[in-house]
């Protein structure tokens, strides 16, 4: 296992007509929680099915540590992924279905009872499935995926159904399993469900790659708005018309500029000796920027 | 191939799906064993219990009710995909085959197991009933033979419900199949045409478990037993390349 790291390079999937992945190339490291966004529809599923060998790719490949799903030698030890919360036969038991699992990985049987403890599922081991609650079975599938002591999860939206306790506590288990070394990558169709969580983020739409890379470099292309406010309005509108920058009157003795940055506005500001009371970066909501990268990508 | 074995039958001792079929198996097979012996020599088609044939037929009665094995079988790969449970067993075996071959053994073992359920029910009837009437048979011949041949049919659907069910994905249409071929196709062609139904899996297993009064007209029990032998393997080995190319989604 070459360090956990996934790789996924020009991979594409058709469904008959349908293309579902095209071209698709990225690629998430471990130490890092990686979120994979994109639209409902954007192929993220697909993308993530491939990676595990649930689905065969029309060309290209996806790996772990250098290699394909279906060739790791031990695929639960290495990875464990949370797909769709259908993946458990209603009449079992919690327990038994993880107990089934255990066996067929040659895992300790003890390690079932004690993943279902980590998750908080313990009282409810002797419950069948068909009873649990969608929050309920995103943790019994969490459970599932730590079964084998993993050093990479992949969870596809494993959000859904989570309640905003059930949400916090799945942010501070990827947290702290990234912190650990491990690798995570964790999809959704909502940019503000892994903000707060994700390092790193790798945006699709359409089936394509929009963008790559940490969170934090996503909001500072697009911090393009600053508001200044300034006693010497005139001037502060001569100077940034001689940068060739957009503006907007926002109140008496402020403006609105577009496409810049707060640090190319106050130096300009202070070369020129205009006085600024106010000067703010204001970042674009990140849920815009997202909507944006990802629609702008679906009308080309 | 242990360790998936040992998950199948956990799988299956674990819902009640397994349960059912074998209580609803164990009712049919009392009812047919009950019928049997009450109609002997009476109804047409039937031989009297004098005979070795109607000795064997009682014996044997057991084994249609071994099509609920097949319909097991059939359930426990297409059960699979219905509740999407295939997902995180191929996560744990990416080698899919191995899946197939692990159910395929399982389900044979289940089918002795069935089987060997059914013939403590037919027993139970039938014995004391029989020596209430006075009637002596053999016990190699006509017990041991008949139950050797029950057993190994049981097994064997076993096996045949795990090829159709990795054949046929869709639960429903799996069983649907099932169902009409040998009831409706080829149970019917053993009466009529018995020279070209003896061919087919109903047919081959009621030869092996050779209770059935159409006997003479069907084949031997080892050819009989082979051919229902190769039916699930080639069914299997069909099914699995279908089983290994699917993508789950």
């Amino acid at each position: 296992m070459n360090g956990g790291v996934i790789e996924v390079r020009n991979l594409t999937k058709r469904f008959g007509r349908v293309v579902a992945v095209d071209d698709m190339s990225f690629e998430v490291h471990p130490g890092k929680v990686t979120a994979f966004l994109g639209p409902n529809g954007a192929g993220k599923t697909t993308t993530l099915r491939t990676l595990l060998g649930l689905v065969t790719p029309t060309s290209g490949m996806a790996t772990l540590g250098g290699q394909p799903y279906r060739q790791l030698a031990e695929p639960v030890r290495t990875v464990g992924a949370v797909l769709e919360s259908s993946g458990f036969h209603p009449g079992r038991k919690a327990l038994d279905h993880l107990k089934v699992m255990a066996i067929a990985a040659r895992v300790p049987p003890g390690r079932a009872e004690e993943v279902l403890e980590l998750v908080g599922l313990s009282g409810a081991a002797d419950l069948r499935v068909g009873g649990y609650s969608l929050g309920m079975r995103q943790r019994l599938g969490l459970a599932g995926a730590l079964l084998g002591r993993p050093q990479v999860l992949i969870l596809d939206e494993p959000a859904n159904g989570l309640d905003p306790e059930g949400v916090h506590w799945l942010r501070r288990h990827l947290r702290a399993f990234a912190d650990g070394g491990g690798t995570v990558l964790v999809s959704s169709h909502l940019l503000s469900e892994v903000a707060q969580l994700a390092d790193d983020v790798v945006i699709v739409a359409r089936g394509r790659l929009v963008t790559q890379g940490p969170l934090a470099a996503l909001t500072k292309v697009t911090d393009s708005e600053v508001r200044v406010r300034t006693p010497d309005l005139p001037r502060m509108k001569e100077l940034l018309a001689a940068m060739a920058l957009p503006w907007e009157q926002a109140g008496p003795d402020a403006l609105v500029v577009r496409s810049t940055t707060s640090e190319v506005i106050g130096r300009a500001a202070a070369d020129e000796g205009v006085v600024l009371f106010e000067l703010a970066s204001q970042r674009s909501n990140l849920e815009d920027v997202f909507l944006e990268l990802t629609t702008e990508r679906s009308m080309a | 191939m242990r360790a998936l074995i040992r998950a199948e039958v956990r799988k299956l001792t674990t819902v009640r799906t397994g349960y059912t079929l074998l209580a609803a198996m164990l009712a049919l097979v009392a009812l047919s064993a009950v019928a049997t012996i009450a109609t002997a020599g009476n109804a047409a088609g039937t031989f009297s219990l004098d005979t070795a044939r109607g000795v064997r037929a009682v014996f044997g009665s057991g084994w249609p009710a071994s099509f609920l094995v097949l319909v097991l079988g059939i359930l426990g790969v297409s059960g699979e995909f219905r509740h999407g449970t295939v997902t995180p067993a191929f996560l744990i075996t990416p080698h899919r085959s191995r899946i197939v071959a692990a159910k395929l053994v399982t389900y044979f073992l289940v089918g002795l197991a069935f089987g060997v359920a059914a013939l403590v029910v037919t027993l139970a009837i039938a014995v004391p009933w029989l020596a209430a009437k006075d009637v002596s048979y053999s016990l190699v011949h006509d017990v041991l033979a008949v139950a050797a041949g029950v057993l190994l049919a049981t097994a064997l659907y076993g096996v045949l419900g795990v090829g159709v069910g990795a054949l046929v994905k869709n639960q429903a249409a799996a069983i649907t199949v099932a169902v009409v071929w040998s009831s409706v196709l080829e149970s019917p062609l053993v009466g009529l045409l018995p020279e070209v139904g003896k061919w087919g899996p109903v047919g081959s297993a009621s030869a092996l478990s050779g209770g059935s009064s159409t006997e003479g007209a069907l084949l031997a029990p080892w050819t009989a037993g082979l051919l229902l032998l190769a039916y699930g393997v080639l069914l299997a080995s069909v099914g699995t390349r279908f089983v290994a190319q699917r993508d789950i989604t």
